[in-house]
């Protein structure tokens, strides 16, 4: 079972429909933070990353108020795009999911002693239903293509009739046309008149002289249509790919928390074969490492993603070849591509050959929001990056990654979370340029930062991939 | 669509019919007043296909009537919107088409015709394609959606429409004459 196919699907889909999305809170104290287009996104692409999360959890690591974290998820709980539940824990509680959690990690076990003293709280843990959101992105653009094309073959319209007569000017349905029928069958009559009724909307276009307007909306739609199949066709593409493939499915909270616990009890420390499988496709030969591309991908938000999409870009050692439109955040990619890339170089490089590239190779979806939008992002992410880079150089050597997080602005959503991925994501763009290129060492290291982290939310996905 | 369906109704019987075929003739009656008939709500009853019950009879003062409450089964026939029908043209016109399932009288307009059809007047008017393949005459056999039903107390009235996949004639009676 392989998440990545479906996190994509989850992504294109996120960035269609989602990305204009404002979650209205109830009191907007400020006019500024009215505006949080874009943060539905971000919500879906930190849950793709995930399993099953404590939503306070997830609010930390996005940066994000709980409050405006839970709107989110309940808006798109109603857009069944995830999976919610509640329950009132007890320290206990927490600590057995934060023990699937750890399980999930490599099978450290360690929990967190702060949670321990958590007292009777209601909590929510949100998970994304891949089956169902299948399901609802292809009704959503089968409902989308049947209302314009039905708009367009004036289908499944009843046609309403009109009397002639400007003193009468009755107005009929078809439903009437049994009564309405002349002798001869020819025609519809008025009741009241005995005229001649017309088609409403022929009159219309005579009379009124909007026949033009009609056929400019003809146009119009037509226009609408193609450009819906042609932004959409990503999406469609993705649909495709995902047909024949089982939707990833984690069940329920507490089977998922039972599953991940089981597995970490039965697979101890050899989880070596486990990771090989759920690393997706990144090229790791059996190394426990798996995680490091969800890992990692938590730093989207930090801005660091970029720089790995473009080394991935650059690589043609992925598993699949993908066409430049489809390389976003979150893009897995191979040990060996990040060791060898010097992120401070590659990067502006990189990206901009990404923009390039996108440009070149698809004309038509250049043209489409996605792209500028895609654009926009990089360009923004890579301006981000490099100052953190410049910032980490400074600070580099053996320091924490930490300190450096914190020091470039605090625009950087995900990065202060101490406790979270994004510190590991940064340690290992570090490692490379602090000389640990050899594939062994390396490994070692981002081992030893997994470890540091408490907080193992991302690796979850490993075991459990291998498990469904 | 077809149901099955458990219907009642109360019977007024002629005092001449008491005796041994009461019964029978009961539910003759209940036949020939049913059968054929419409509802709004159940639609057209098709065919009884049973009774299930003969309540006690009550006589009605004045008259020597008595009402008899049946419980009977019957096939009814409910036309729903976005249901596929398939359906005989009963008349052609200008304006469109008529056509019947059963009990059921369709009227496709013509803007849900396809557009390459065009109307032809004469002794025999339809609708035909440019080509001349295919041809809507009285008799010939559509198959059609309905996209909206009129439902009165006594009658069910449908709109149709043969423009979307699969749909229109389907066999053409005149095409071999
Ligand atoms: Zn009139």
């Amino acid at each position: 079972m392989s998440l990545e196919p479906f996190n994509r699907l989850v992504k294109l889909a996120a960035r269609a429909f989602y990305d204009d999305v404002t979650i209205k809170g109830d009191n907007q104290p400020k006019a500024g933070r009215g505006d949080n287009r874009g943060m539905a996104v971000i919500v879906l692409d930190a849950l793709t990353r995930r399993q099953w999360v404590r939503e306070e959890d997830l609010a930390k690591a996005l940066k994000l108020h709980s409050k405006q974290l839970r709107r989110t998820l309940r808006f798109f709980e109603e857009e069944k795009l995830v999976t919610r539940e509640h329950r009132k824990e007890s320290a206990k509680g927490a600590k057995i999911f934060n023990a699937a959690m750890a399980a999930t990690a490599d099978g450290q076990q360690g929990t967190k002693e702060g949670d321990e003293k958590m007292k009777m709280h209601m909590h929510s843990y949100c998970c994304l239903d891949y089956a169902q959101i299948y399901d609802v992105v292809r009704y959503r653009m089968h409902r989308m293509k049947k209302k314009i094309k039905d708009e367009l073959d004036n289908r499944n319209t009843i046609q309403e009739y009109i009397c002639p007569n400007s003193s009468c000017g009755r107005r009929y349905s078809a439903f009437d046309v049994l009564q309405l029928m002349s002798m001869d069958g020819e025609s519809f009559l008025c009741e009241n008149c005995k005229a001649e009724l017309t088609e409403s909307e022929k009159l219309a276009a005579e009379e009124l002289g909007d026949g033009d307007d009609r056929k400019r909306r003809h146009e119009k739609l037509k226009d609408m249509l193609r450009k819906m199949e042609e932004q959409l066709k990503p999406l469609v593409t993705q649909l495709n790919r995902v047909k024949d493939l089982p939707a990833p499915e984690f069940g329920t909270l507490l089977a998922w928390e039972a599953r991940a616990h089981a597995a970490a009890q039965a697979t101890g420390d050899s989880n070596a074969n486990d990771s090989s499988k759920s690393s997706q496709g990144q090229g790791y030969t059996g190394t426990p490492m798996p995680f490091l591309g969800e890992t990692r991908v938590e730093v989207a938000l930090s801005g660091l993603e970029a720089k790995e999409e473009i080394e991935h870009d650059t690589k043609p050692t992925s598993l699949k070849v993908l066409p430049p439109w489809m390389i976003k955040q979150g893009m897995n990619l191979t040990k060996e591509q990040r060791g060898e890339v010097n992120p401070q170089t590659k990067m502006e490089q990189g990206s901009s050959s990404v923009d390039d590239k996108k440009l070149n190779l698809d004309n038509e979806d250049e043209k489409s929001l996605q792209d500028e939008y895609l654009k926009a992002y990089y360009a923004a992410l890579v301006k981000r990056q490099e100052e953190q880079e410049a910032s980490q150089r400074a600070q580099q050597k053996t320091e924490l990654p930490e300190g450096v997080s914190e020091t470039p602005s605090e625009r950087q959503v995900g990065m202060k979370s101490k406790r979270e991925d994004g510190n590991d994501e940064i340690e290992w763009e570090e490692d490379p340029s602090i000389g640990n290129s050899g594939a062994e060492p390396y490994r070692l290291a981002d081992l030893n930062v997994e470890a540091d982290a408490s907080d193992h939310e991302d690796e979850e996905d490993d075991i459990d991939w291998e498990e469904g | 669509m077809f149901f099955h369906i458990t219907l009642e109704r109360n019977m007024q019987l002629h005092p001449r019919h008491f005796g041994p075929h009461l019964r029978d003739k009961l539910v003759a009656k209940l036949m020939k007043d049913v059968e054929g008939t419409c509802s709004g709500r159940h639609g057209f009853v098709v065919a009884i296909t049973g009774v299930e019950d003969i309540g006690k009879g009550l006589i009605r003062e004045g008259t020597g009537f008595v009402t008899f409450p049946v419980k009977y089964q019957a096939v009814v026939f409910r036309p729903f919107k976005g249901e596929i029908l398939e359906a005989v043209v009963t008349m052609v016109n200008k304006m469109g088409f008529f056509a019947e399932a059963g009990p059921v009288q369709i009227f496709v307009s013509n803007h849900l015709i396809p557009d390459d059809m065009e109307f032809q007047s004469g002794d025999m008017p339809n609708y035909t394609t440019s080509d001349g393949s295919v041809k809507i005459q009285k008799d010939s056999e559509v198959r059609l959606k309905i996209i909206g039903t009129r439902v009165d107390a006594t009658e069910i009235f449908c709109i149709g429409t043969i423009k979307d996949d699969f749909l229109g004639v389907i066999n053409d009676p005149g095409a071999t004459a």
